[in-house]
């Protein structure tokens, strides 16, 4: 079941094993050097053990390899320099995960259109849990105050300042919807941004450069960029957090839904369905025919949004 | 001349099959790539979200549900212990009641507003004439408030069938492990169950920006 996107995965990541270059290696080996050379100056400059260490790491993270490419130890390693640098540039002590995709795992989301009431809970606890930029305003989610009849979240209205639900509206939600065939992948020049084997499209924001061919190819404005460095008060920043999902962006780079990867993948639901007060949110296995999300694409009225794209996005609206 | 041995003829016959054969395996397999869909409905085996081990127990108070969710059991929110008075035959009894107690005992606090226009219910539709502790149904059974479901699926038959699928209600806190949903009563306000209006917690941008 699993084989032909792991096949398929695979091919991709030999490409790119190919193609990568000694130059890369060298530069690495350059730069350690450099940076025990710079290291020993700085110490003997000012004597700041600290700033040294934190030189030291961002010389590593500069020059470490594509997240595919890294082994299970240099997944590890770059976890644990990116725990460390929390600490020293925010003094947060952040966990950081890496777990890898559960095997026949394909997360699936469905969305009660005739449910949900805007209340808008979602977004909040979206932005809380992935550590969005307050300054900027970022939002993975959005709700909008649809007239009923029309479809496209573009003729909503989100900003609504009155008490929800209004008589004769209805309200949908639309955020990334996690492509089997998603544009933005392809559309990325340096491969930082692909589909893992459960389904949830990704981001490696340390191999991003920020060109945002992503954010033009994607037909569901499911993308989203960093203009500036996004600002998160220190005592609101979530701290359980995985390497692909929720760790703090940095300016010039591209984020987006990973349908909360650090919680989806320890068996919680992401934060936007678990915050919801109406039940409008499922989520689940697609792959277990006993999922609460295969009861709904059997037996409610589904639809895709621009489904004649051909995008096969994961995420299904749904009515009673 | 150069006849060809009847056994290589067959040979070079079955070989060109072969190949035919081959490539257009390959061919079908590059060109028709399996839809998501396809994907989602030749999966039939279930899985064993128990394998997520990080999904561990709830905190809250569970009970075991009477029915069936797609041939397995499940829990719910158990919802006696958030009745603050219960239990009701502490009051409901044969004694006497003080009249200065009177204010305080008779629910004036509760709204009813449950039924369409004037189809209003009142208190003993649900609840039991005989034994405070228990619900009752339009026949006459005895229903736990742990169950509540049990008697709010006699009208809103629909509403439960989706619920038990998971298609109305929702998990307490996980998609893997242990099947936990909430009550009805959880959610719903059981003397006005409607959803009541109020001020949505932020606002979104528009698409473009």
């Amino acid at each position: 079941m699993d084989s032909r996107t792991n096949n398929e995965d695979q091919i991709e990541t030999e490409g790119m094993a190919d193609n990568k270059s000694s130059r890369r290696q060298f530069l690495k080996k350059m730069s350690i050097a450099a940076a025990a050379g710079s290291a020993s100056l700085v110490v003997g400059g000012c004597g700041g053990s600290l700033k040294t260490e934190e030189m030291g790491l961002k010389w590593e993270e500069y020059f470490k390899e594509h997240y595919r490419l890294m082994t299970q130890e240099e997944k590890d390693a770059t976890v644990k320099r990116l725990e460390r640098l929390a600490k020293l540039e925010r003094g947060i002590d952040v966990q950081m995960s890496n777990q890898e995709p559960h095997e026949q795992v394909l997360y699936g989301y469905a969305f009660n259109i005739s449910r949900c009431k805007g209340y808008m809970d979602c977004v909040e606890a979206c932005v809380k849990e992935n550590n969005l930029d307050r300054r900027a305003k970022t939002q993975y989610v959005r709700i909008f105050e649809m007239d009923p009849g029309k479809l496209d979240p573009t003729a909503g209205d989100g900003q609504f300042f009155h008490e929800v639900p209004v008589d004769n509206k209805f309200y949908m939600g639309v955020q990334c919807f996690h492509c089997e065939n998603a544009p933005c992948i392809k559309a990325c020049p340096t491969k930082a941004t692909w589909r893992e084997p459960d389904g949830i499209v990704v981001v490696d924001y340390d191999w991003c450069i920020g060109c945002r061919y992503c954010l033009a190819a994607c037909p569901y404005w499911g993308r989203r960029f960093n203009w500036g460095d996004p600002e998160v008060p220190k005592e609101e920043i979530n701290l359980n957090q995985h390497y692909l999902g929720n760790r703090m962006r940095m300016k010039g780079v591209m984020e987006k839904c990973t349908f909360c990867v650090q919680r989806t993948r320890k068996g919680k639901l992401p934060a936007c369905a678990d915050a919801c007060p109406t039940g409008s949110r499922v989520f689940g296995n697609l792959l277990d025919p006993n999922s609460e999300i295969r009861f709904v694409l059997k037996n409610k009225k589904v639809f895709r949004f621009k489904e004649d794209l051909g995008t096969e996005p994961k995420f299904w609206y749904f009515m009673d | 001349m150069n006849k060809i041995p009847y056994g290589v003829g067959v040979f070079f016959v079955a070989l060109a099959a072969v190949v035919l054969v081959d490539q257009s395996a390959v061919a079908s397999g590059a060109a028709g790539a399996e839809s998501v869909t396809d994907r989602i409905n030749h999966a039939t085996e279930p899985y064993d979200s128990m394998r997520v081990s990080t999904a561990y127990e709830l905190s809250v108070k569970t009970v075991q549900s009477k029915e069936q969710y797609q041939g397995g059991d499940f829990k719910v929110l158990a919802r006696k212990d958030q009745i603050s008075r219960f239990r009701c035959s502490v009051c409901h009894n044969d004694k006497p009641v003080l009249i200065q107690n009177g204010a305080l005992f008779t629910h004036g606090d509760v709204k009813l507003n449950h039924g369409l226009g004037n189809n209003q219910l009142t208190c003993n539709e649900c609840h039991s004439m005989g034994n405070r502790d228990f619900l009752v149904d339009k026949e006459g059974q005895k229903i736990d408030f742990d169950h509540s479901y049990q008697l709010c699926g006699k009208c809103h038959f629909r509403q439960k069938r989706d619920w038990l699928g998971g298609a109305h209600g929702k998990r307490e806190a996980y998609w893997a492990g242990e099947r936990v949903v909430r009550n009805c009563t959880s959610c719903h306000n059981p003397h006005s169950p409607a959803f009541a209006t109020k001020m949505p917690a932020t606002y979104s941008l528009p698409l473009d920006e």
